[in-house]
């Protein structure tokens, strides 16, 4: 029988629960492996609704947090009359843009038109069941996670490109064709610096690198490898960043040249389903970010017991949060702060800088395992 | 994958229980199904992309079939490889392809005929290799547990020993060197042009 190999309190709770309900029902159906059958299928339909609910409950929050943080760059407001400081704001545009007709261009390739929103939405929701939020809340414990993490990052670029692809518009497949090469450039590094974290940590697995980072603060990976590990934090911020299509690498939307890129012909719920992909990936990288490199759920331990005491008290999920936060804080400072390189200079930014320097700094880190380690 | 579902009260007919209330069977069978349909919309749909589409879609119901066998590495290896290949794939169908969408393709009778011909022969000479196959009846066999993990694969891979496969590595590591090193050759401009351009520019 499946048995979960982290056992989590609300599992425990289903597991003793379903016995005792079904005691109600005749005893001719009753056994032990249909109960615990139930109590299984119970589980992940638990674990199903908390990553949608992780994914789809952050997107109207960081769109307000991104509005806010822009309006502050650019010393304004940002959105202030609905609701207390505008909070009702993104609400009301989410529901505004749910209800919305769905149509596509004459022209288009209808299936592919269709598809392509839910191709894109299909990695930052697998990521998000790897992640772990804490010492025991984990949906998917798989022992290979950062492969995993690398095998279903390839379907982005194809939806991205098949939704430029179907819409029958030239903007859009520019934008598409732009973002595919891109997106394909800058997996290399992406994936570059996850192998640079597997290597320091040993481990393929999600949890069993945030727990070898146990300790005070200079046990996380950032900081635990000498100069090497700012370095690779530095590197898989700007390949997470192209990755994403985030502004200034946001080459494949570039509103000024491409009125929008590979989403210009969607509205309605596909192009509210495009941004909810762009903003679970935000949430998804940079939760990748804090588990690889700044400790994941583990408290910025200092060395000091009096202090210790009080940081460990505040539960895992907690500190997972604040890093995630602050790391979106990052990205979105990044992307209101610098300007749009030009496609020539994003490729050889990536295939003659961050490529090399990638390589590079994997074999230093060998060198310093076998040295130091 | 539940053993010994004894449901008292309830009467089953006499059936081989193990086989058709096994969950992986259940998982075998609808995945079997779903690789089956994509890959004959794979060949069934005119245009080049969607038919790209669904070839993905098949092989990542490959994919999972590896996963119910306990080769975790390979499936994922799987994943990895097609989908970044059949990405490149659709670019450079958008990219060389030019009535892309219209419905350019109408097929002869005769080659449909020979390809059905060809195919169901296939099929034959499949069926008559595998039949006799003794575990066929018993069900796949799958490894046992973590023998197809990242460890044990990238030892055996890396291994010096007699069930190592360290020279052919190195040999496919070479290969794959030889070949980036020619597509720069060949991507690579010459000097004239270069000069020519610079030329153009001032």
């Amino acid at each position: 029988m499946f048995v979960p190999s982290i056992t989590n309190p609300v599992g425990d709770f289903v597991r003793e629960m379903v016995p005792r309900l079904a005691e109600y029902l005749p005893a001719s159906i009753q056994s032990d492996t249909l109960n615990s059958i139930v109590a299984f299928l119970v589980n992940a339909l638990i674990c199903v609704i908390a990553v949608c609910a992780v994914n789809i409950g952050s997107a109207p929050i960081l769109i307000y947090m991104e509005r806010k943080v822009c309006a502050h760059v650019q010393c304004r407001l940002g959105p202030m009359r609905l609701g207390w400081h505008g909070t009702i704001q993104t609400i009301a545009d989410v529901l505004k843009m749910l209800f919305k007709e769905v149509y596509a261009p004459s022209g288009a390739d209808k299936l592919m038109f269709y598809l392509a929103p839910l191709i894109v939405l299909i990695a930052p929701f697998i990521v998000c069941a790897l992640i772990p939020f804490g010492r025991d809340l984990v949906v998917a414990d798989v022992s290979m996670g950062i492969p995993l993490i690398i095998a279903v990052n390839g379907f982005g670029v194809l939806g991205i490109l098949l939704g430029g692809w179907s819409s029958n518009n030239k903007y859009s497949l520019l934008g598409a064709l732009r973002s595919g090469a891109q997106m394909i450039s800058y997996e290399i590094s992406f994936t570059m610096i996850l192998l640079f974290v597997v290597m320091i940590s040993g481990s393929t697995n999600l949890m069993s690198i945030t727990l070898g980072q146990e300790g005070t603060i200079s046990d996380w990976w950032i900081f635990k490898i000498p100069v090497l590990g700012i370095i690779a934090f530095i590197l898989f911020f700007i390949s997470s960043t192209a990755e994403m299509n985030r502004a200034p690498f946001d080459i494949a939307e570039a509103e000024q040249e491409l009125t929008g890129g590979y989403h210009t012909e969607y509205n309605g719920t596909p192009f509210a389903m495009f941004y909810l992909a762009e903003y679970i990936a935000l949430v998804t990288n940079s939760a990748l970010a804090t588990t690889c490199f700044l400790g994941g759920f583990l408290p910025p331990c200092i060395g000091v017991a009096f202090v210790d005491n009080y940081l460990n008290m505040v539960p895992g999920v907690v500190w997972f949060f604040a890093k995630v936060f602050f790391m979106i804080w990052c990205y979105m400072m990044v992307r209101w702060t610098f300007v749009r390189p030009r496609v020539d200079q994003l490729m050889d930014f990536e295939w003659k800088f961050l490529l090399p320097v990638n390589l590079v700094l994997l074999i230093a880190g060998a060198a310093y395992i076998v040295v130091c380690g | 994958m539940f053993p010994n579902l004894n449901l008292p009260g309830l009467q089953l007919p006499d059936l081989p229980l193990a086989f058709p209330m096994g969950g992986m069977d259940i998982a075998f069978y609808v995945v079997a199904a779903v690789m089956l349909f994509t890959a004959i919309c794979t060949v069934a749909v005119k245009n080049i992309l969607q038919s790209a589409v669904f070839l993905i879609f098949s092989f990542v119901a490959t994919a999972i079939l590896y996963l119910l066998l306990h080769a975790e590495f390979i499936a994922l290896a799987q994943v990895m490889v097609y989908v970044g290949g059949v990405v490149i794939f659709v670019v450079f169908t958008i990219l060389l392809t030019s009535h892309l969408g219209e419905d350019a393709f109408a097929t002869k009778i005769p080659r449909v005929f020979a390809a059905f011909a060809l195919s169901i022969a296939f099929v034959l000479v499949m069926v008559k290799c595998i039949l006799p196959t003794p575990e066929l009846a018993s069900g796949a066999v799958s490894s046992p547990e973590n023998y197809s993990g990242l460890e044990p694969i990238a030892m055996r891979l890396l291994g010096y020993g007699p069930d190592g496969f360290i020279i052919p590595f190195e040999v496919v590591s070479i290969l794959l060197l030889m070949t980036l090193i020619c597509a720069i050759t060949v991507a690579r401009k010459s000097k004239d042009e270069v000069e020519k351009e610079k030329a153009v520019q001032q």
